[in-house]
């Protein structure tokens, strides 16, 4: 019993990172259509730049993560500029560019801060909770805290805002969206630092549990992605969902399956897309090409 | 509001630069790739290191290459070999054996004297084939019995194997701690599986089965699972079988999940990066079996040491020793040989009795030269001999 609510919390607080990710996933493909593949490199360089300010530039972390965000964001903001001419023109060129991107920004990582990563020390002090002989670290408290925060965050700003309206309008059809006067150029830029921010979030909290290296995008990339996918691509409680599944399901396969978890665990979600393929919460399949 | 069309051409311009540019970005981040032949008998001595510098492994491949380029330097720097210069060249592996045996071929075909590491035994167990085939020795940085395994004339390691380091380990663990209670912890990577099967192979030897056995994965981030299980055997140690980061990670959980028990492993868990992935506290008595404990042990290594530092501006440790030692011999046995190349290098190789950073160096039929490490303790973050 203790070794299964262990399993469980350890696998949460991954999976609320993998949430994150799979979120900024999902906001890109339901706004543009596009799946963005330097999304889990920007999340590295978000890891990176916030590792950067909360341990060189000794900022606090709160504010190292804030500068970091904006840096993504802007990054994010760049791709999207390179890629609109694409827009609507050549889809197959525009998933091609991100792919590109992201190798560039690999690259980009290890001139900057070289081969050798940082690990990076919590920024919570505070010994881990003890509750009936399960161990709560207080820094993976705070990791599920910020993520549910911005989950609520982006929903109220997707159903609430004027610009958010205009994003779930462009979404839906973007040549009617056109046609009412939103300018879907901006709004997929919009969509794009926003996603940029989510993975600098990811990244940045991230940091303190895992090391921070130019090779840390491949591990949030695959399980971010499969997050999006189980939850369905371009919903954002289903990339929540989707996120803290993939987490805990990794979580119980490791300690099942030992050696074979990485197996088990796409066998299991492999079967759960064959099943429902467009994911728990995916009512349609979006094609924008 | 909307915006107007682009004509075509400004796209397409656009679309150029981005890809253009991707090209060039990409092509930077891969160093060594140009095809310059030179002849056997005249110019530099053509060497090769192969080693990551991208992906998780970078950090150990950064190590050896600053350690073998150091050696070469300071050979060059004398005036090379028998007045020729040493050409050194990095080939970036990514950790990836597919990527080293592509590597291997062009080794081949651009007739490369030999070969410097890679610092992944699977790696080089992947590359060996293709270089024992084109005759071009290669000095591993690796310590799997894989490698020994291989029986490959062609193969040197620069360091103990697995088997010398997790006997040493089990020796001190059982004999002279008297500890009964051990578990295992590895990952299911060629190190680890190596790990693995030397440590229990070892401890069984000895009388002792461990009370838990956890396997993980490579690429695992969340360990909750199997330290739970660990927690619940109450073990004296934990034995560790896996690469730096990884086992630095596995360090911090344990800590953060109440296991007071103290880690023994081998050389990764005497590397900066461990003790910094886990930091300071948790690593505190961590058991290590290294051949290379610490920078103060010897004159040598003290210069060698002070040498690093001041080349790279950094504090040098075992992997940067052992490619040290390894570029060092191979280099006396060009020397030695005046140059030679081919199955004579490789026999000059085995003929090359080396006083090292690591300790006496002399290779059998095995291809391993040195079968000896000691124990130290990790104290206030820094590895020291154990009393």
């Amino acid at each position: 019993m203790q070794e299964t609510l262990q399993t469980l919390v350890g696998g949460l607080s991954l999976g609320a990172v993998y949430a994150l990710v799979a979120m900024g996933f999902s906001l890109v493909y339901r706004t543009m259509g596009l799946v963005n593949f330097a999304h889990a490199d920007i999340a590295m360089i978000g890891a990176y730049a916030a590792s950067t300010f909360y341990l060189t530039s000794k900022l606090p972390f709160a504010v190292a993560m804030l500068v970091a965000i904006v840096v993504t964001g802007a990054i994010g903001l760049v791709i999207e500029r390179v890629l609109r001419p694409l827009e609507n023109k050549d889809f197959d060129l525009m998933l091609i560019g991100t792919i590109g991107f992201g190798i560039v920004l690999q690259a980009v990582a290890i001139l900057i801060w070289g081969t050798t990563g940082r690990a990076v020390p919590s920024p919570v002090r505070a010994a881990p909770l003890d509750l009936f002989g399960v161990r709560v670290r207080t820094y993976d408290l705070l990791v599920m805290g910020v993520a549910a925060l911005a989950v609520i965050g982006l929903a109220w700003f997707l159903a609430r805002t004027k610009r958010g309206a205009a994003m779930q309008a462009v979404a839906m059809d973007h040549e009617a969206a056109t046609a009412v006067g939103i300018d879907v150029g901006r709004s997929n830029a919009l969509a794009f630092s926003i996603g940029a921010g989510l993975a600098a979030l990811a990244g940045g909290l991230v940091g303190p549990m895992l090391y921070v290296d130019a090779s840390l995008g491949g591990a949030l990339g695959i399980k971010g992605f499969a997050a999006a996918m189980l939850g369905g691509f371009g919903s954002i409680p289903g990339a929540v969902v989707g996120g803290l599944a993939i987490g805990v399901l990794d979580s119980y396969a490791a300690g099942h399956f030992q050696g074979y978890s990485v197996l088990v665990t796409f066998l299991v979600f492999t079967v759960a897309i064959m099943i429902r393929p467009t994911g728990v919460f995916g009512e349609r399949t979006v094609s924008r090409a | 509001m909307s915006r107007i069309p682009r004509p075509p051409t400004t796209t397409r311009a656009t679309v150029c630069t981005a890809v253009v540019l991707t090209v060039a970005l990409a092509a930077c981040s891969a160093p060594g790739d140009s095809s310059s032949d030179s002849k056997a008998s005249s110019g530099p001595i053509k060497i090769a290191v192969v080693d990551a510098q991208s992906g998780q492994l970078s950090s150990l491949g950064d190590w050896e290459y600053k350690g073998a380029k150091l050696a070469v330097d300071e050979w060059n720097k004398k005036g090379g070999i028998d007045g020729r210069k040493i050409q050194l060249k990095l080939f970036d592996d990514q950790g990836d054996p597919t990527a080293g045996t592509n590597i291997a071929r062009k080794l081949a075909s651009e007739k490369y004297v030999a070969m410097l590491g890679t610092a992944e035994s699977a790696v080089t167990i992947a590359m060996a084939p293709v270089l024992q085939q084109a005759k071009i020795p290669n000095i591993t940085s690796g310590q799997s019995d894989g490698l020994v395994a291989l029986k490959s004339p062609y193969l040197f390691l620069n360091g103990p194997t697995s088997t010398t380091y997790d006997s040493t380990l089990a020796q001190y663990l059982i004999k002279d701690k008297g500890y009964k209670k051990i578990a295992m912890i590895t990952n299911n990577g060629s190190f680890g599986t190596g790990e693995h099967d030397a440590f229990l192979k070892a401890a069984k030897g000895l009388g002792v089965s461990p009370s838990t056995d956890q396997v993980v994965t490579t690429d695992q981030k969340d360990f909750s699972a199997a330290l739970t299980k660990i927690r619940s055997k109450k073990p004296q140690v934990v034995f560790i079988g896996s690469e730096e980061v990884e086992a630095g990670l596995i360090v911090k959980q344990a800590r953060d999940l109440g296991i007071t028990a103290p880690f023994a492993g081998a050389a990764p868990q005497g590397t900066p990066v461990f003790i910094d992935t886990a930091g300071k506290a948790a690593v505190e008595g961590t058991i290590v079996s290294s051949p290379y404990l610490s920078n103060d042990a010897s004159d040598a290594s003290k210069k060698f040491a002070a040498a690093y530092k001041a080349a790279y501006g950094k504090d040098a440790e075992l992997h940067g020793a052992k490619a040290y030692d390894g570029a060092n011999i191979l280099l006396t046995a060009l020397k030695t040989s005046k140059a030679a190349t081919g199955q004579d290098l490789a026999d000059a190789i085995r003929a090359t009795a080396y006083k090292g950073l690591l300790g006496d160096f002399a290779y059998d039929d095995t291809g391993v030269g040195i079968t000896k490490t000691t124990i130290g303790v990790i104290s206030d973050g820094k590895l020291v001999a154990q009393q």
